[in-house]
């Protein structure tokens, strides 16, 4: 297929030039009242859990709130929630804050597929991240204010971080660096642990470097462009750059320059962590608050040494609060997940209207479809398994016709109260499972569950009649609903 | 002192990290060697004190045996 650089809309154009770092984007989401700094001395814990988790309870409008006023660390700041609400996307997207779900998501689905990478390369000595450079006497604590996410974690993380990687067998292939999001846990002032999945990229050159006992040097990049964190956790081929991926789906350029251990990093990233993995080396890591919100158990885990840290001048740590939903991960990874099962899901199934796999990364999805005869969702349902995404988590998910917003939950109700008939829920035993799911009875492994909530279609003999009311829909509907809000508002100023 | 996870006693901890003001230590980071715990003199009780956490979160180093590997090391230790 031809693919060539997204089309963006004038506003997303102007975003999208803007944005060279998290700093922009933070001066972007102060200008809408959408980056707020908390005026208060806070301690490290408890505090900062519970302002972010009362912030992060509104997955529309919660601000990213900074702190730059942390009891123990003066002159430090920290920043949690940047991409903690769909107003925070919306303006990364060069839509306005408000802007609806379905909406976002058809404008990420709309820039999938762009081919165009647009990377700018930057000489170390003009990047930012390398304004200061620490080799000697290197501590963790000296520059982050490290803290504990969740109240029983087995320590301070470093949660929001990507980090960059290459083949230990072919270190010089630029093709075969990996960018992704993998969670760390400070073992010291430059040690620390690296939890990967075993099947991903990173797992694998751990394995090869300790198989041929040839080092593997890592950058962990931290504070960075806010479209790095969005697309580094989208599954790409191993073939692939991440960088190239964020710099298509931004449609503009990413700002790359080399960290002192030749690996590519952001120009613009607040700090550089460059480390190397200490082989056969492992150290008890966890329990560390998860994302489906349970924690994980305590594990022995590859053990990394810090050899520099890279980062600007007065350097902002960017941080998240994972734990039960609703939380700034799920805001995060959501539509992003979501844009790639649509996309693969069109390839066979063009009935295939919206995907709305925002729930704990996709564990349980809602599609919608434009169903053909009796039947047919469930084989949309079926393919939407056997896509890369579906294969380990989806896990329950609900189908419905084109006239229900899969993003509308009042809507997916609807239809399951009115469409859903017990023989149309298939559960197909033993499946391959996400291994932190709560829910398994044998972690990697559990029950696939599909409800068929679309209407009746023939041959279907059973309510085929059924008259549905069609109350008025469109952009009319939508501006009028906007007037209420304006009309209410003025009501309240009066 | 000792671990707040493991119980192990002060000889195996480690000092991290002393947060300042100006002259006044606001707080001190530890670690425990044995079981790998990292925790602040300041947090609440539910995360440092040993007999105030749940029992599901303590840890065993006697027996690292009970703790699955993410990835097992190529030499087999
Ligand atoms: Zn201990």
């Amino acid at each position: 297929m031809d693919m060539e650089t997204v089309t963006l809309s004038a506003e997303a154009r102007a975003v999208a030039e803007r944005i060279r770092n998290l700093r922009d984007y933070l001066e972007l989401l102060a200008e809408h009242g959408q980056c707020i700094t908390w005026p208060e001395t806070v301690l490290p814990e408890p505090d900062i859990r519970k302002v972010v988790v009362a912030a992060g309870r509104d997955a529309m409008a919660g601000p990213a709130i900074v702190f730059d006023n942390i009891r123990g660390y003066p002159g430090k700041r920290l920043v949690i929630g940047v991409h903690g609400s769909f107003s925070n996307i919306a303006l990364l997207l060069g839509k306005p804050k408000g802007t609806s779900i379905k909406e976002l998501f058809y404008e990420l689905a709309g820039r999938w597929g762009s081919d165009k990478p647009l990377i700018n390369r930057v000489k170390p000595d003009d990047a930012p991240v390398h304004e200061n450079r620490v080799e000697a006497d290197i501590n963790l604590y000296d520059m982050l204010p490290l803290y504990r996410i969740n109240a029983l974690d087995g320590g301070f993380y470093i949660a929001k971080a990507n980090i960059v990687s290459r083949d230990p067998r072919d270190p010089d292939n630029f093709a075969k660096q990996n960018v992704g999001i993998y969670r760390i846990q400070v073992q010291g002032p430059d040690k620390f642990t690296l939890l990967s999945v075993p099947s991903h990229d990173m797992a694998q050159q751990i394995r090869m470097a300790e198989q041929d006992d040839v080092p593997l040097k890592i950058a962990v990049m931290l504070g960075n462009h806010p479209a790095m964190a969005m697309f580094a956790a989208t599954p790409v081929n191993y073939d692939e750059s991440e960088f190239a991926y964020a710099s298509q789906m931004m449609g503009s350029p990413i700002d790359l320059t080399q960290s002192g251990n030749g690996l590519d990093v952001l120009a613009g990233a607040e700090m550089v962590i460059e480390a190397e993995l200490l082989n056969n080396k492992r150290c008890l890591e966890g329990p560390f608050g998860e994302f489906p919100g349970s924690y994980s158990g305590i594990r022995h885990v590859p053990l990394f040494r810090v050899t520099a840290v890279s980062h600007r001048t007065d350097p902002i740590f960017e941080s998240i609060y994972i734990g039960k939903g609703w939380t700034e991960h799920d805001t995060l990874i959501g539509l992003s997940t979501c844009a790639p099962i649509y996309a693969q899901l069109k390839e066979n199934f063009p009935e295939v209207v919206a995907v709305n796999a925002l729930y704990q990364h996709g564990l349980t999805g809602i599609i919608s479809v434009k169903n053909r005869f009796a039947g047919f969702a469930k084989s949309v349902a079926m393919r939407a398994l056997g896509t890369p995404h579906g294969l380990m988590y989806l896990k329950n998910l609900i189908m419905v016709d084109d006239d229900v917003d899969p993003f509308d939950l009042n809507q997916v109700m609807w239809a399951l109260s009115t469409r859903t008939r017990a023989s149309d829920i298939i559960v197909i035993p033993n499946m391959p499972m996400v291994i932190i799911d709560p829910a398994a009875e044998i972690p990697g492994k559990g029950h696939r569950l599909i409800i068929d909530a679309t209407s009746f279609m023939p041959p279907d003999p059973i309510g085929g009649d059924a008259k549905i009311v069609s109350p008025p829909t469109g952009p009319e509907i939508d501006d009028l609903a906007k007037y209420i809000l304006r009309l209410q508002k003025e009501a309240e100023g009066r | 002192m000792n671990c707040p996870r493991c119980n192990s006693a002060q000889e195996h901890l480690r000092t991290e990290y002393q947060g300042r003001e100006g002259d006044e230590l606001v707080w001190t980071v530890f670690y425990c060697r044995r079981c790998s715990f990292t925790w602040r003199d300041s947090e609440p009780a539910e995360s440092i004190d040993y007999a105030e956490r749940e029992a599901w979160f303590r840890a065993d180093p006697d027996h690292p045996e009970k703790y699955k590997h993410n990835i097992p090391p190529a030499d087999g230790n």
